[in-house]
């Protein structure tokens, strides 16, 4: 048996070039399909890694989403918000009243999105991930006082805003306490674009005390979709309608982008296919120019002794073997591809994501080298195991 | 024994048919050495590919010790071309990757002997054809009658009762031709059936009966 496979590859080294670049048709089909879908496992992983941490978070809305867009129902009350709290398995709640404000800043207005909430809660859920830059965070009696997100304090007006600067919103005097870190892409758009008041600031300043957004957060993450339920369900119960409130546990949104994720490496995987069947069209033309060139040959070892199924085995030990090789280059060009390519995509999008290259994928990728080898090398070695001896010899 | 019974050959051309051979009854004893000679195109290598179980009859039968070739399959028909015959060409037709002891080998490779015993056996026919010394080379580089004597080790690699040579000396110089006729001679002395083709009258000389073809038919 040792036997059959050097003489298989003492044929392939022969013809040293043109395995080679056979070989070389395969890894770039195998790389495709590795690097893709190690990229898009790490890009997965990147996105859902953040959300993880968010896992036992629950984000309750009054309104649905249609198609891709949210529809906002109406608000929620105070006394939605403490039958909430009062859900066995909540450790932590709450409430946000948010509303758009014409904000000055020097000599420039600008809409911007107020959001205030419990200064408490509302740091704890964004104060540690997101981080300040400048200055502090609100306390409880900041009554005058608002922390900027990152994109308020350079995007929005003509001069950045610093602490101790004068906003004016709605017409009132505020001053700035805090400037928040640029937020990662998770929480960018909960806290870049936004002014942060206490509860009482944001009710005087936006003339309402409207519940827009309840946030809770669960003792036991298993508990997270019941728990869920039941938060649209006593919600739903106080307003008397059935389909009010919205409740999104961290692990519905991350099965999602699971899905999401699903899909596009699935399209991914299938452009690399096309490449991949490509490149097993060359190698059956390889070997079919292999097997032609060879006639002579075929009809001598026939001649001498060499089973029909010899010849078969010969030849699809040959072309098995290129493809091994070229899954296994294949396979390391992929590993090495991805990272290239997570390390340059993330410097360009801004976000730090590194490739994942999981052994299945691997295996993954070796496996389909060999089917491609074995499918496209049969029909040419059938053809060869078929010669006739008599023909073969007496063809130059 | 070797024996054919109105063993026809016949080739489509297009339109027109074309009997390679015609009607051929021929019998070859145990232990003969026997020379047929004709002119391009008689048929001598059309009845040596057909007792040499290459090829089918179209009509006819050949039988090797009984054994009616025509029924056999394609893997009865190896099976015959590995134990029975060793086949030599004018060409020689080694395989150019291997050297000569993994040529001499080769038969022995497609008859299931392991990998020792095929490399020993084929440093000892080396060593019998005369090239001993030359084992690890490959056919590029050796001479004509280097390949050819490679090519008789080869053909005695599994044994054969039978050698059969298509014009052996056909392209090789006369000292070489000599060379292998009297490894041939040597052959037959062990009692090996040796059939030759040939169109040189010299070398079929050599031979202990000589046949002549013409156009398809044995001449008596």
């Amino acid at each position: 048996m040792i036997d059959k496979f050097l003489l298989a590859y003492r044929s392939i080294r022969e013809k040293r070039t043109r395995s080679i670049l056979t070989v070389l048709g395969i890894a770039v089909g195998i790389a495709a399909i590795v690097s893709l879908m190690s990229v898009g496992y790490g890009m997965e992983e990147a996105i859902t890694g953040e959300l993880m941490g968010m896992a036992d978070m629950i984000s309750v809305m009054p309104g649905k989403i249609t198609g891709h867009t949210y529809v906002e129902l109406g608000s929620f009350t105070d006394r939605d918000v403490k039958d909430v709290q009062r859900i066995s398995g909540i450790k932590d709640i709450t409430a946000m009243t948010y509303d758009a404000a014409e904000v000055k800043y020097r000599n420039k207005r600008a809409p911007v999105f107020i959001i205030g909430g419990d200064t408490k809660e509302l740091g704890s859920f964004y104060v540690e991930p997101v981080g300040i830059k400048e200055g502090r965070w609100l306390r409880e009696n900041d009554f005058k006082g608002c922390v900027i997100g990152h994109r308020v304090a350079n995007d929005f007006f003509d001069d950045i805003i610093h602490v101790n600067d004068k906003l004016i919103i709605n017409g009132d005097k505020f001053i700035v306490v805090g400037v928040f870190e640029k937020a990662s892409t998770l929480y960018a758009s909960d806290v870049d674009p936004f002014i942060f008041l206490t509860l009482h600031a944001s009710k005087e300043a936006l003339q309402t005390d409207e519940v827009k957004y309840i946030m809770v957060r669960v003792y036991d993450i298993d508990e997270a979709e019941e728990i869920a339920e039941e938060i649209k369900e006593v919600i739903n119960d106080n307003h008397g309608l059935d389909d009010f409130a919205m409740a999104m546990t961290m692990g519905s949104m991350i099965e999602q982008i699971g899905t999401v994720f699903n899909i596009i490496r699935g399209v991914l995987v299938g452009i690399a296919a096309i490449a991949l069947v490509v490149a097993s069209i060359g190698i059956m033309n390889t070997m079919l120019m292999s097997v032609m060139e060879r006639t002579h040959e075929i009809g001598v070892m026939k001649a001498i002794g060499a089973k029909s199924s010899d010849v078969l085995s010969l030849f699809l030990l040959e072309s098995s073997m290129v493809s091994l090789v070229g899954g296994v280059v294949g396979c390391v060009l992929g590993a090495v591809a991805a990272k290239v390519i997570s390390l340059s995509a993330g410097t360009a999008l801004g976000i730090e994501f590194g490739a994942v290259v999981k052994p299945e994928v691997l295996l993954g990728g070796m496996a389909v080298a060999m089917v491609v080898g074995v499918l496209s090398g049969f029909y040419p070695a059938r053809k060869a195991s078929r010669m006739s001896p008599v023909e073969a010899v007496r063809y130059e | 024994m070797i024996r054919t019974e109105n063993l026809t050959k016949v080739y489509q051309m297009g339109d027109a048919e074309v009997y390679a051979l015609h009607d051929v009854n021929l019998d070859i004893q145990d232990g003969e050495f026997i020379a047929i000679i004709g002119p391009s195109g008689s048929g001598k290598s059309t009845l040596l590919n057909l007792i040499g179980c290459l090829d089918k009859p179209t009509s006819g039968a050949v039988f090797i010790d009984g054994i009616n070739t025509g029924k056999l399959n394609e893997n009865g028909l190896a099976e015959i071309r590995r134990r029975k015959i060793g086949f030599i060409f004018q060409q020689f037709n080694l395989v150019h990757t291997l050297n000569a002891l993994e040529n001499v080998a080769l038969p022995m490779f497609f008859a299931g002997v392991k990998r020792e015993t095929r490399l020993k056996r084929a440093e000892e026919l080396l060593a019998k054809v005369g090239l001993g010394d030359r084992i690890y080379h490959k056919p590029s580089e050796m001479s004509g009658g280097q390949q050819q004597r490679v090519a008789i080790a080869r053909a005695l690699s599994n044994d054969p009762e039978v050698v059969i040579g298509d014009e052996p000396t056909g392209n090789v110089d006369t000292e070489t031709g000599n060379t292998i006729m009297g490894l041939l001679e040597g052959l037959n002395k062990e009692g090996r059936t040796i059939i030759v083709v040939t169109h040189d009258a010299e070398i079929a000389a050599r031979a202990g009966r000589t046949k002549r073809m013409r156009d398809g038919k044995v001449l008596d």
